[in-house]
């Protein structure tokens, strides 16, 4: 079920009604319903069995763990012995459980590609084979619900509150639907205790949770799906163009990808606030980072910090990497050798966020990108904060700001055409057809070509327009630090009224009376 | 000697995060004053200098959100 459809309006105003209808206490059972009904009507019952599955193994992990934390508290700190042995036990279940998920994960998502790298391999040496790849159905948010899972067994081998022992309250933290196709990765404590919390209606909540949902049909609907046509008339026959009207089409690529994501985020966030919900936010104006380790604070930020908490915390204090520390301050000494493991981990977290876009070397490439980035950032820190003493740069001036956020967006473009084309070389070609004077054929913006891809000069008009708005609430809300809805809802009832109306018409006349072209799935729903 | 830590702590974690003013602040976890590149280069630093070990359950906002916070951390694992 598409969150842009009237079913989806339909189903979750039923879902709304049952919520609040039901008794207090057993108001959670309508989200369970709702989600199991959302998920089958989306995923198909064919791939059902692995969210069942993954719900299963880490509920009884987390029972499983309290009770040896619970063992381990009663045993007095001086048998260490014993101790070590329950923390052996702990770590093992955590190892199995990681182990099962992530490897259904690869099968589901991986192991085509890795086949796909073998049998080329082969054939460069003049080998043919023909591999049995098992065609399976990837199904329907799988790695925000792995990654959700995990992130529930880790915290509960950390002892960070206690196991849920109802199944089928679980299964609705891992289920609930409006944050199953493209998150965000929520942790236990925030949201399965709210879950199941009993419901009250409250009017405040109710308003809130439309405002936010109409704010994200804006993004997704007027913004991200007119851009997308472009995007996908331009990808079809990146040959056909020049650089100017690649550049322009990336750029494209950029704004339908933010307003695609973070619109979807907003109708998740304002769905579960129509019960009394509040999930986390995923998104902090990524617009406005100065560098790009803050912008991947910005973006996806339940990813990055899922991410921090449960691989990079614990692969960069682990016995490996503490000894690679040890070896490289005697070794190599300075601040590179105080800071190499570090740096290392770091690494290694962006091509594991890279690859988890997707099983191709595009991707692969882009978490290479940004971890070369950053690492290095990181280790010419000191020459960077040298050359700026030199050259008089003051940080905090406006005027550095403003390139630094410049610089940081372009660092972000350049990135995308690595994600967005059908191949690695393509993207490369790509790259240097935009910067090669000879192939930019600037006169393709103005002489037609854009206009051909699908899209009108209003609608170009419509995407600049609100492109425009976009960025002043997002500056209103980065300067003033309150969000623009909270402004209009301390305003008088009237006035209200009048901007959800005016939301209201914009969708309708920009977002669904806008032509012939349908609305797109998300595009993060394949991750 | 607690003058002491706490003048050698200041020092690593003023060496790692030089715009911070650690003496007076308490919430520098909560205000996003120190982040996690950072946490892990001081925990590490601090493992090689106080010969503690720190494990990645320690790494909660509360032990890191002021210089007190951490000293008693160290203290903690000195026990």
């Amino acid at each position: 079920m598409n969150f842009i459809s009237v079913s989806f309006i339909v189903f979750l105003a039923v879902t709304v009604g049952a919520y609040y209808l039901l008794p207090k206490k057993y108001a959670w059972c309508a989200l369970l319903a709702a989600s199991c009904v959302f998920y089958l009507w989306g995923g198909g019952y064919k791939t059902v069995l692995y969210l069942v599955f993954t719900a299963a193994l880490t509920f009884f992990a987390g029972i499983l763990l309290e009770r040896l934390n619970d063992k381990k508290s009663e045993i007095p700190k001086s048998e260490k012995a014993l101790h070590d042995g329950i923390t052996k036990r702990k770590k093992a279940v955590v190892a199995v459980v990681c182990a099962v998920l992530f490897a259904m994960l690869y099968v589901l998502k991986y192991l085509d590609f890795t086949v796909n790298i073998f049998v080329s391999l082969i054939s460069a040496f003049g080998k043919t084979v023909e591999p049995s790849v098992p065609n399976l159905l990837v199904p329907l948010g799988v790695s925000f619900y792995i990654f959700q899972s995990v992130g529930y067994v880790v915290d509960c081998y950390r002892g960070k509150y206690k196991a849920q022992h109802n199944f089928l309250k679980y299964a609705l933290f891992v289920s609930f639907f409006p944050q199953i196709i493209q998150g965000p990765i929520s942790r236990y404590d925030q949201l399965g205790t709210q879950l199941t919390s009993p419901a009250q209606l409250n009017t405040d909540n109710l308003r809130d949770g439309i405002q936010r949902m109409m704010w994200g049909y804006f993004k997704k609907m007027v913004i991200a799906d007119r851009a997308a046509v472009a995007v996908t008339a331009f990808f079809r026959h990146y040959d056909d163009y020049g650089g100017a009207v690649t550049a322009f089409s990336v750029l494209m690529y950029c704004i339908n990808l933010y307003c695609d994501f973070s619109g979807g985020i907003d109708i998740t966030i304002g769905a579960a606030k129509l019960f009394g919900i509040t999930m986390e936010e995923n998104f902090k104006r990524p617009i406005f980072a100065q560098s790009l380790s803050e912008y991947w604070r910005r973006w996806h930020i339940t990813l990055g910090g899922w991410m921090r908490d449960y691989v990079f915390y614990p692969l960069s204090l682990s016995k490996p990497f503490g000894k690679l520390g040890k070896w490289s301050r005697s070794k190599i000494g300075g601040k590179f050798g105080k800071i190499l493991p570090t740096t290392l981990a770091t690494f290694i977290i962006y091509l594991i966020i890279g690859i988890w876009h997707g099983a191709n070397f595009r991707y692969i490439a882009y978490g290479f990108y940004n971890g070369l980035i950053i690492t290095s950032s990181v280790l010419l820190a000191g020459v960077y904060s040298g050359a700026k003493k030199k050259l008089h740069i003051n940080s905090d001036s406006r005027g550095w700001k403003i390139f630094s956020m410049l610089r940081t967006a372009l660092v972000v473009y350049v990135g995308r055409y690595t994600t967005r084309s059908p191949r690695l070389i393509v993207a490369f070609q790509l790259i240097i057809k935009t910067l090669n004077p000879l192939s930019l054929h600037i006169h393709e913006l103005w002489d037609g070509t854009v206009i051909g891809m699908g899209l009108s000069l209003s609608d170009y008009i419509v995407i600049g327009v609100s492109t425009l708005f976009l960025l002043a609430v997002e500056f209103y809300e980065e300067k003033r630090g309150e969000t623009v809805l909270s402004v209009v809802n301390k305003k008088h009832g009237a006035v209200q009224f009048a901007v959800l109306l005016a939301s209201l018409l914009v969708i309708l006349f920009f977002g669904i009376m806008r032509g012939s072209y349908i609305s797109s799935e998300f595009i993060y729903k394949q991750y | 000697m607690k003058n002491e830590n706490r003048e050698k702590l200041i020092e690593i974690l003023t060496d790692i995060c030089p715009d911070v003013d650690f003496e007076n602040e308490d919430a520098l976890i909560d205000d996003g004053l120190i982040e996690s590149l950072d946490i892990v280069a001081i925990v590490t630093e601090i493992m090689a200098e106080f010969d503690v070990e720190i494990n990645v359950d320690d790494l909660l906002p509360e032990n890191f959100n002021s210089v007190d916070a951490i000293l008693e951390l160290i203290d903690s694992k000195k026990d």
